[in-house]
């Protein structure tokens, strides 16, 4: 039982030194200093934001934590691209601006959720049971609304703006397809051994805190940094 | 490949009361880094003293924005007169890193390449940050190597075009290009003694 939440710790503390994930340095500059369509480079900075994207990649763990099969993965997956691509296309031509720190503690809050609901939370302790692909699909929508308030830090130029969007988009695609098969792979050869029940238990509760972890950051940045 | 029917969660695993416990040590073991370790880190705020025991405090002061120089500020203004099909190269020497603020204005409507080479490299090293016609450019710039950092204009109207530069920042010469020939300027510190 102790070892559960001394492993939970050690993830947590390994979450929490990788922070303040938005575009950043050269690839900011370069961001604002495009004028016109530039496919490969906002391909390139989609998909880079997903894989370097812990907030984004804790909530897609927590999604195939206790998915066992491939189709099934794929349909979560789908749905959560379906939903963030709706919000990130619509938010950025819309001109739909939220602030970045209350949108990324709602995706942390995403973490928290799903964790909550792999220990069996909603429906051993709370007594119901909220439809997951509804939520992955909501919450799909909250990142996405997350990756377009970040692109529009930028002066983002009008030229171009739909091909760069759309390009940005499918970078965020790859970036997804290409982490998930990392962790589902992962998850897999884990699966293999007796730990992987064993420990699921202590994985879930850390994934709870690391997201407990990113909101109470975003909320302290919100309160704190204005 | 697994085909038996699996749990999608651990719903029917665990008994209330550890998920309780996971909850509230989740909401502890958060809450414990974030009181311990970002307050102090991102702001600078140290509740538990945490912050001074791991040295975390230094990381809320962020970079410092003053960047003091012992000495060699100078600045230097220059005009070029071009004919029609004309051009003139000048280049400061700067230090890696060294900064400068410029703005240059002409008569005309000049083509104009800033540039710089690498310090005994030359023209092999070459990098380009703009090339454009126009009639004036301002800004700042940072020397990414040591070499010579600067301008070619030239002048690819009918009429002649004047171009004036005003330049400041931690260079100590520059070096002219023109007519097939080039020599060196030396620029004294304002400071100089």
């Amino acid at each position: 039982m102790l070892l559960r939440y001394v492993i939970g710790l050690a993830a947590a503390f390994a979450t929490s030194f990788a922070f303040a994930h938005s575009i950043e340095g050269g690839d900011a500059s370069f961001v604002a200093s495009i004028n016109g369509p530039a496919i490969g480079p906002f391909i390139y900075l989609g998909a880079k934001h997903m894989v370097t994207g812990y907030d984004h990649l804790l909530f897609l763990v927590g999604v195939i934590f206790f998915l066992y099969r491939p189709v099934d993965v794929i349909k979560y997956v789908t749905l959560f691209a379906a939903g963030h691509s709706i919000t990130l296309l619509g938010g950025v031509l819309g001109g739909l601006q939220v602030n970045a720190y209350l949108i990324d503690a709602i995706i942390g809050l995403s973490i928290v959720y799903k964790a909550f609901e792999n220990l069996g939370g909603f429906e051993r302790l709370l007594g119901f049971a909220i439809d997951t692909r509804l939520a992955v699909f909501v919450f799909g929508l909250f990142h996405g609304l997350g990756l377009a308030t970040k692109l529009q830090e930028f002066a983002l130029s009008e030229n171009g703006l739909v091909t760069n969007i759309i390009s940005f988009n499918v970078g965020v695609e790859i970036g997804q397809v290409l982490a998930l098969s990392g962790v589902f792979i992962a998850l897999t050869l884990w699966r293999t051994t007796g730990s992987y029940l064993r420990y699921a238990f202590a994985a879930n509760t850390a994934l709870m805190a690391g997201g407990f972890l990113l909101t109470c950051y975003q909320l302290s940045g919100y309160f704190l940094a204005a | 490949m697994n085909t038996q029917k699996q749990p999608t969660s651990g719903a029917t695993t665990y008994a209330p009361r550890s998920i309780i416990i996971a909850t509230l040590a989740a909401i502890v073991v958060a809450a414990l880094v974030f009181v311990a370790a970002i307050l102090p880190a991102e702001y600078g705020s140290d509740p538990l003293g945490t912050g001074a025991l791991l040295g975390l405090n230094a990381l809320a002061n962020g970079e410092n924005p003053l960047e003091e120089q012992v000495e060699g500020y100078r600045h230097d203004t220059v005009e070029f007169i071009l004919e029609p099909f004309q051009s003139v190269e000048y280049k400061y020497h700067l230090d890696f890193d060294a900064p400068m603020v410029f703005d240059w204005q002409s008569t005309g409507v000049p083509y104009y390449d800033m540039h710089a080479e690498p310090a005994g490299i030359g023209e092999a090293g070459v990098q380009s940050f703009k090339q454009d016609n126009g009639i004036a450019q301002t800004g700042s710039f940072h020397a990414p190597f040591a070499g010579i950092h600067g301008w070619f204009w030239e002048n690819r109207s009918g009429r002649e075009v004047t171009v004036t530069l005003n330049a400041a920042g931690y260079f100590y010469a520059s070096t002219v290009f023109r007519d097939g020939g080039d020599y060196e300027r030396n620029i004294d510190a304002v400071n100089a003694p």
